[in-house]
This record gives C-alpha cells, structure tokens and sequence, in this order.
C-alpha cells in the first residue's frame, strides 16, 4: 500500500514528506485543499527531488460552462507529469482521454462506488484503480479488496465527507438572517442539529457547501490485514491544523502490524486525544422502515 | 421530430394507473428491492405485470427505478428480477450502478438502461461518458441550468430527461449520506431521513453564531420548471420528468394533467403565452403542498429558494373525493371521500377528458341512501348529484381553497 497524505499548504511538505510516499492536492475543482496552479508545480518539483510521488484530486462536479477551464486544468496537471488524477465527474474520463492522464485515473465516487462489481466496470475500461466508498462495512471492504486486490484506493484516515451541495449553504444563511461574517474556506465551522450534540464540519467554496462527519475515522486496527491489498491509503487532513498528529498518523499506518496495533492505536489516541471512529466499518447503515 | 415524453412517478399501481390516464407518456415505479424510496409502496411483481399491461393500452411505457447504490449483497436476485421485468415488457430500468448494464444487456437485452440523476450528469463529457459505457438515456442532474441544458443537448445525441417538477435534494443526488450518520439510515438505498430539512445551529469554534430565531437549514423549495417547458422542447430533450413516487393520486393527477395540457398546447401553438403559462402555473398550485421555484435552472440557487421556517410539506385538504362511477342517466356520481367538504361547497371536477368544471354540492347519499349533510368519514362511498357527466378517476376538489 502506497501512503499518501493530503496537502493543503506548499509550507507543510517539508514537515510531513518524510512520512509518506506521496501527497494528494489540488486546485480547481478540489476541496478544501485548494493550492494555486503554481503552488502545485512547486510541490510537484519538491516530491520529485524527495522521490515522492504526486496525486491530484478533482473531486468537484463541473458544469458545462465550467468544461473549457476544465480541459486547460487537465492539461496543466498533465504537463506536471503527476502520477495520478482523483476524479469524481466521469466527464473527466472522456476529458482525459486524449493525454497522458488517461492511464493514470482513480475514480472517487465518494459515496456511490459500494461495491466489486461497480468497481470491476470502470476498472475494465482503463481507470486505474478505485477509490471506495466510506460507507461500507469492514466485510464489504475486505470483498471488494480481495475481488480487486491491488486496484482499490482507500481514505484511511480523517473526516468523512457527508454531503456535498451546489448551494451555498453558508453565504445564504448569512444573507437571509442579515449577517455580515467571514466564512469563505474557513475550516472552524460546524454544524449541530438541534436534536443532537455532535459538530459537523461544514465549509463552503466557490464550487459549493460540504459537510462532514464530526469524528476522524482511522482504521488503525484493520490496516494490517488490508494493506497488501490496498493499492493507496490516504490520510485526510482536512479540518486537521495539527502537523505533529498528521506526521504521527503517517508513521504509525507505515510501523502498523497485527502484533502491535492495539499498541499503537491506543498510544496514539492517547497523545492525540479527539473524537475518532472505525466509521461504518463496523456499522451497518441499512436500518429498514420497520427496524 | 419525436414528441417530448411526460414522464410521471407512482408509488403504487393505483397511482401508475391515474398517471397513465391523465395524460402521462410513460410512468416510473419501483419493484420492492434494489429501489430507492423505500417508504413509497412499491411494487409487488404482479402489480408490474398489471401495470405493463394497461400501459400497453394506452401506449405509454412503464420504466423501474434499480437506483439503489448496491452493495456487493444487493445484486443477489437481480438477475432473475431482469429477466422477469423484461418478460413482462417493461421498457427500461432506471439505474445508478454502472454495472448492471452489461447485466441487463446479457439478461434482459430490449430492456433500455437510462441513467440515474444519482450519477449527477451536469456536463456533456459526462453524458459521453456514459453513452460509451452503453447507457441508453441519461437522466440530468437538477443542478444544470437551462442554458446548459440546452448546450448539453446541442452536444451529445444520447436522449436526455431533465426534471421539471417536484422535490429537490438539497446536495447532489447520491452525494448526501447525512440519514446515514444521523440515523443510521443509509439515504442512498433507501433509507433517506430528509436531515436536510432539519434545522441546525452553527458554530465557528466555540461559538454559536446562528440566530435562535432562525437556524440554518438546507431545505430547498419544489422545483417547478413551467416557465422552461417551452425551451426545453425546442432543445430536443428527449423527456420532461416529475418528481414524487410518495405523492398522492391527486397530485399526480393534477400536476399530470396540467403539464400534459401545456405540452400539447405548446406543440399546437408553437408557444405559450404569458397568460396561458399563468393558467397553468395556477393548475399547478392547487397540487402544491410545499413553495416551489425554478430551482438551478434560472443559475444560482440562493437564500430566497430555501426554506428556513418550515420542516417538511403542509397537507392540502382541498381534494375531496375520488369518482368511481358515475350513473348518466340519474346524473349520480358514486365517490370516495377524501377530506372534508359539505352541503353547499363550491366544487370542482376535473379529469382526464374533463377540463374544469364547477358545481354545488347539492344531494347526498351514504350507501345506505341516508341523506348526508357532511362528508367527514375518509373513504366513506357517497352518491352524490353532478350536474354534468364525470368519469370513472375523475377528482373533486374545493373551491374555497383554489
């Protein structure tokens, strides 16, 4: 398994490099993560001298007036000579397929690729390898892996995208109770449903409003036995500003073994303290009207 | 030049059946499995059959939504569901897993594979996409605006369906698992909760900044693309699709006839007229339970196309009673009552081959010729006197609330 780390400022490389083999970024049409065209050449060059590998993620839809910034973005990362392109509009697969890029596609589906047969479909025509979905129990994951060993990507760590709007849920909410407020890109907003107590994470960009899960899900324990089937596990670090738990995550996943998870799991919890999940994985979703 | 298809939901047979009658070229439904909606009745395999058949008769086609997000165990049977739906002549499947199209090209080869809004197509190298993959149609996503809409349909030659009316998802379909998290209700099989209409404080740290007075919802109004009907025929989309497998045989019957109405008259005419929209804009409305706009496909959807106070949909009592025959010689129509109305309301008639037609609740009977006075008890059967002939499905609604 190739350990990537997602990068949201060109400063933190130097810090958190080390410890992974690669970095997922981004610019247009990208969560969160939003560097600038030549902040992503500038990382690009710095993995290159540290033989690190280089991912960007698009994992935005696009709109049709969006198309022509589209395919100048898809030939400025193609210049770049990354490694690999995370996608989400399956516009991206016929966009890409006249560069270099072609080869190196993984789709993200975020919450729609559930399954080996799914997965087996968009593997058979070319895409690279897949990344799953989060909402999949530990037994789902471990069928997939095993029906597509070495073809499946994995997000192994960090908060979990819920929900992912056009609208601008922030901006307009602001507007209608008539207040003034900087919230564009910041990271420190949540969202607490009046029922309940847990803070969800929601930012907004120009792109629209996303939501995620209050807790950062980690797989410390079942890494070992998944990981020589896991083509990349990626550590998101979004909403995360701690360099030093990020580096941590980084070395733990790499030292991770059956002897010593509970070990590491529970040392790292307790010098990392925070709310964390096994998410789904041991959590099945599929409550029926009637249960 | 084909004529756009009206594209109706139902949650059940009875309701498929009001779809068809009431003008609608094709109806989608859900079987029991692998269908999203899990609240709605659904379709037992008998009831597909029923349904293939009298859409038969009218010559209109019959599509099953297999749009849940399957999991490796969802797929157990589905061979055998093909297979069957094919038998039984239903037109086309409605999906969002990718796979089953070579599935169903293998099991069910006449069956159509039309592609889900679950897959959020907003872009024409999406649309291609998906014809490569071997998609037969391909159903919108309901963030596109109207000028990509018809960019999109300039561009590709896979028929396209656009939504025109009804609910909207806040997020992108497929993309929101908040019931999942809140309710352990997987939202993408099923099991959505609707958190989005739920209200929510925000925080910036520590901090509450929402206003007590107003929290923070995603509720978004019902889409109603009246105004858009007109442009998106001369755009060559393939289908005008409603929103609503949970609706009510009045709703469908309403919002059925009105669009059908305004297609028709859009075809005859070569367009609408601002009065003529206004009419149908005001059918519309005696359906609506919930605001409605025009959604992404004016651009942008901002504060004003949110609901911020209201949770979920009101109930309209204006639809009273359903006909179930009607006796031309005695002028006495036989009805299942719906909601209130009495002696003396204003009423109105309407149905598939019966424009608007007013009268006075006059003489009423209960099965056992009691005189009745006031219709109170919901599916009571009532004789009552129309001064016009009525129809077996004809409605009867309220004045006083039009």
């Amino acid at each position: 398994m190739e350990l990537l780390v997602t990068l949201r400022k060109v400063q933190a490389l130097e810090k958190i490099l080390p410890y992974a083999d690669g970095i997922v970024t981004g610019s247009r049409f990208t969560t969160g993560y939003h560097l600038t065209p030549a902040e992503i050449a500038e990382a690009v060059k710095y993995c290159r001298t540290k033989g690190r590998k280089v991912y960007i993620v698009m994992d935005n839809f696009i709109s049709e007036d969006e198309k022509m910034l589209m395919y100048d973005y898809l030939d400025y990362i193609d210049s770049l000579e990354v490694d690999g392109l995370y996608f989400h509009d399956l516009g991206i697969y016929s966009a890409a397929r006249s560069s270099h890029l072609s080869s190196k596609l993984i789709y993200d589906g975020k919450t729609v690729m559930c399954n080996s047969l799914d997965s087996g479909f968009l593997l058979n025509r070319g895409i690279d390898s897949i990344m799953i979905s989060r909402e999949l129990t530990l037994e789902e994951v471990s069928k997939i892996l095993k029906n597509h060993s070495g073809k499946i990507d994995m997000q192994i760590f960090g908060h979990l995208r819920m929900s992912y709007s056009k609208r601008r849920f922030l901006s307009n909410y602001f507007r209608q109770i008539k207040k003034e407020y900087d919230y564009i890109g910041k990271e420190s907003l949540s969202l607490v449903e009046e029922q309940r107590e847990y803070r969800m994470p929601i930012v907004e960009d120009l792109n629209g409003t996303y939501i995620y899960t209050d807790y950062i899900f980690e797989m410390f324990n079942e890494i070992p036995d998944l990981r020589k089937y896991i083509k990349r596990g990626v550590v998101d670090t979004l909403f995360i500003e701690d360099e030093n738990l990020i580096c941590q995550v980084l070395r733990d996943y790499r030292r991770i073994s059956a002897e010593n998870s509970g070990f590491i799991r529970d040392s790292f919890m307790h010098n990392h303290p925070g709310s964390y999940s096994s998410g789904y994985l041991y959590q099945k979703t599929n409550i029926s009207k009637n249960e | 030049m084909n004529k756009i298809e009206l594209l109706a939901p139902a949650k059940d047979l009875e309701k498929a059946k009001i779809a068809i009658m009431y003008g609608a070229d094709a109806v989608y439904v859900g079987g029991k499995f692998y269908s999203l909606r899990s609240r709605a009745s659904n379709f037992e395999l008998e009831d597909l059959k029923e349904l293939s058949r009298f859409a038969r008769e009218y010559g209109a086609r019959v599509f099953v939504t297999v749009n849940i997000v399957f999991h490796d165990s969802d797929y157990e049977g589905i061979r055998e569901y093909l297979r069957y739906l094919e038998e039984i002549g239903i037109d086309a499947i409605i999906i969002s897993s990718l796979a089953l199209i070579p599935i169903a090209r293998e099991v069910a080869p006449h069956i159509e594979c039309h592609i889900s809004t679950q897959l959020s197509s907003l872009n024409s190298s999406a649309v291609r996409t998906l014809k490569e993959f071997g998609a037969d149609r391909i159903v919108l996503a309901r963030e596109a605006s109207m000028r990509q809409i018809e960019q999109i349909a300039r561009k590709v030659s896979v028929p396209l369906e656009v939504f025109i009316h009804g609910g909207m998802c806040s997020n992108y379909s497929g993309r929101c698992v908040l019931s999942n998290r809140m309710t352990l209700r997987d939202a993408n099989r099923g099991g959505c909760a609707h958190s989005c209409r739920w209200k929510y404080e925000l925080y910036d740290g520590d901090d509450r900044i929402s206003d007590e007075e107003c929290l923070l919802s995603m509720s978004s109004k019902d889409l109603r693309a009246s105004a858009y009907v007109e442009r998106m025929i001369a755009s060559g989309i393939a289908s005008l699709k409603i929103e609503g497998r949970m609706k009510s045989e009045y709703y469908i019957g309403q919002v059925v006839k009105t669009y059908r109405n305004m297609i028709d008259e859009i075809y005859e005419s070569g367009k609408l007229s601002a009065e003529r929209l206004a009419y149908y804009d005001n059918e519309l409305s005696k359906a609506e339970n919930r605001p409605s706009d025009d959604g992404f496909l004016s651009g942008d959807c901002d504060n004003t196309k949110h609901l911020y106070g209201i949770n979920g949909a009101g109930v309209t009592h204006d639809y009273v009673a359903f006909v179930h025959a009607f006796d031309a010689n005695r002028n006495i129509a036989l009805v299942e009552v719906k909601n209130i109305f009495a002696k003396g309301d204003e009423l109105e008639a309407f149905g598939p081959k019966l424009d608007n037609s007013r009268f006075t609740a006059e003489v009423m009977f209960d099965e056992q010729y009691n005189l009745v006075e006031l219709a109170n008890k919901p599916t009571q059967i009532l004789l009552m006197r129309v001064p016009f002939p009525l129809r077996k499905g004809d409605m009867i609604r309220k004045v006083s609330g039009l």
